[in-house]
């Protein structure tokens, strides 16, 4: 499938206004995003995820490389590429206050140049996905979070784009809200086949919602791969080993040698230890050190891991030689 | 049709909030027509009273053209500086129309929004002095569109500069008072004044409103200049907000938070 998204070579620096202090905010990023796709953007605070959406909101210029909205460089066709294009971004900084929810949704769209008649049927269907029907003439300062993110994610359905972009859009939510905006954005996806960029930290999001991940830290990739993927090789990887007995000392000293980040859990006649393999052939390894002492092997588990826990060990750079193999 | 589409749609908001917001409307122009009050008193107590009547006309005029060139010039700054640091900003200059146009559709739907105002605030004036003036809309009218224009591109070097520095809210107040001085000199001070924002129009208002001057007894050339004006003013304006976007936008700056 072609790609509408394409970021080639991106690189973006911030200069502090007061101490002059330069920020290379993005490195040097490059990817796609095929029509239809759902990308999750992930990385840790600071890791430049707001910056990359800005960039190809065409908010921020990149420093150097380009990027490409359904054939329309950002640069020189702006306005043309912008057609392609509608954002939630970060915080509920998308609406205007002192209007009503329908005002809202009615502004917008005049933005964009369509009538309020030309409006109003779609806008009608979104008040009802989004159950904000009731609340279509309250104000937006009286509507609670949740409320005033699922109109902004509405804003953003209603221009028609075959591209969104949605920064954090569980962030500060309450669980139930957050519950409610992810089965909405589920629901988005099926229904509507949108070409969907999402940046969390919510987990459950990205793997509930996206097929595909970009990790970013420190304004480089660091990964790009299925969410499938990566959790297979996870999982793959990742054994709890069941032991009729204990390891002795010696063992105990040689595993955390070998694998730094074990666990190691005793229980009354039992121990469990728990590894991640950075190769699969490692598992020959501690058969070797069980063999030493002989001690009972009663059950070899595959781990399940979420994606929460792969995303920390990515972040850590645990496991980075593992990531070099898989790709 | 897109266009007229998206001056509707500003209009509307303005009006929207102008209404929903009555009180705020009202205080602002409770505000002005007691400045108002001041500088007719001021007449009648120090003014000299064998030119009493002329300067009552002199002040109503000025002081309606400087109500408009405020809800003109000033209300876009202070409108993008609050977007900004609520973050509508954003949301704007993601518009395929582009944010010149919608800065330019917010100008003319201010000024619509505010005509019934400024001929309510005329129209009291003129009763509370007795002074009624010539109110000749088909001289009023082309003298009124071309300044209008040259002031819409004062409105947007007024917005670029809002976008690329945070805190213009010191330099609103004090355009306040530029804008103040715009309409109250008077151009045969120094000759050159004439190629200022402002100053030919309302002198010509003036001519027309005062002096009861008629579309004819215009001279031509002083059509040139006001349409010279326009013609420049909004250029320079269009081209001065292009570039203080596109400055924004490479340094980050569209949301200022
Ligand atoms: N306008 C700005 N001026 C200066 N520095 C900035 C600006 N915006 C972002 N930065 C810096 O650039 C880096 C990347 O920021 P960015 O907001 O893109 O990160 P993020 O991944 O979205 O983080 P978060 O999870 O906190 O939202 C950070 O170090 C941040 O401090
Ligand atoms: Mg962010």
């Amino acid at each position: 499938m072609e790609a509408i998204i394409k970021v080639e070579g991106v690189k973006k620096a911030y200069k502090k206004r007061k101490s002059k202090e330069v920020i290379q905010a993005i490195n040097d990023v490059s990817f796609d995003v095929k029509r239809g796709e759902i990308l999750g953007l992930l990385g840790p605070n600071g890791a430049g995820k707001t910056t990359t959406i800005k960039m190809i909101c065409g908010l921020l210029t990149p420093d150097e490389g380009s990027i490409t909205i359904n054939g329309n460089d950002m640069k020189t066709q702006r306005l043309k590429a912008l057609k392609h294009i509608s954002a939630v971004l970060e915080g509920n900084r998308n609406l205007y206050w002192r209007l009503t929810v329908k005002e809202n949704l009615e502004y917008f769209a005049g933005n964009r140049g369509v009538s309020r008649k030309d409006a109003a049927f779609l806008i009608q269907d979104l008040l009802h996905k989004f159950n904000l029907k009731h609340k279509e003439n309250e104000l937006v300062n009286r509507l609670s979070r949740g409320m005033q993110q699922k109109l902004a994610i509405a804003i953003a359905m209603s221009a028609e784009t075959d591209v969104i972009l949605l920064d954090e859009p569980t962030l500060g939510l309450d669980v139930e809200t957050s519950y409610e905006v992810r089965s909405i954005l589920q629901s988005i996806v099926k229904e509507y086949n949108r070409t969907i960029i999402i940046s969390s930290h919510d987990m459950d999001v990205i793997q509930d919602i996206c097929e595909r991940t970009v990790i970013i830290n420190n304004g480089n990739i660091v990964i790009n791969d299925s969410v499938k993927n990566l959790l297979k090789l996870f999982e793959v990887r990742s054994y709890s080993i069941t032991l009729g007995g204990f390891l002795s000392n010696h063992q105990l000293s040689l595993i955390s040698h070998k694998f730094p980040h074990h666990t190691y859990k005793k229980e009354t006649f039992q121990s469990i230890l728990e590894i991640d393999l950075a190769k699969s052939e490692e598992i020959y390894q501690i058969i070797d050190i069980l063999k030493m002492d002989e001690t009972p092997v009663e059950a070899i588990d595959r781990r399940n891991v979420n994606f929460e826990q792969i995303f920390m060990k990515i972040i850590k750079g645990e496991k980075s030689n593992a990531f070099a193999q898989s790709s | 049709m897109r266009l007229l589409n998206l001056l509707n749609a500003n209009i509307r908001k303005h009006f929207i909030e102008m209404k929903r917001y009555l009180p705020n409307t009202m205080a602002f122009i409770i505000t002005f027509y007691i400045i108002f009050l001041a500088m007719f008193a001021g007449i009648k107590l120090i003014g000299d009273p064998s030119s009493q009547d002329a300067n009552i006309q002199y002040v109503i005029v000025n002081y309606i053209f400087w109500y408009l060139a405020m809800v003109v010039v000033n209300d876009i700054g202070w409108q993008i500086s609050n977007e900004a640091s609520q973050g509508t900003f954003e949301q704007l200059s993601m518009s395929p129309m582009g944010i010149w146009r919608i800065m330019t559709a917010r100008l003319i739907s201010s000024t619509i929004v505010n005509f019934l105002i400024i001929v309510a605030l005329l129209y009291i004036s003129m009763a509370t002095t007795g002074q009624w003036l010539n109110i000749d809309v088909i001289t009023l009218l082309p003298i009124l569109v071309l300044t209008l224009i040259s002031m819409f591109g004062l409105g947007l070097i007024i917005a670029g500069m809002t976008v690329v520095f945070k805190q213009i809210q010191a330099f609103l107040q004090i355009l306040q008072f530029i804008l103040a001085a715009l309409v109250f000199v008077q151009s045969n001070v120094l000759p050159f004044l004439v190629f200022f924002p402002i100053v030919k129009g309302v002198e010509l208002v003036r001519n027309v409103m005062i002096d009861g001057v008629s579309l004819s007894q215009i001279a031509v050339g002083d059509f040139l200049i006001l349409g010279f004006n326009a013609i420049f003013y909004f250029i320079v304006g269009l081209g001065i907000f292009i570039y203080c976007e596109r400055f924004a936008m490479r340094k980050g700056l569209l949301a200022h938070y």
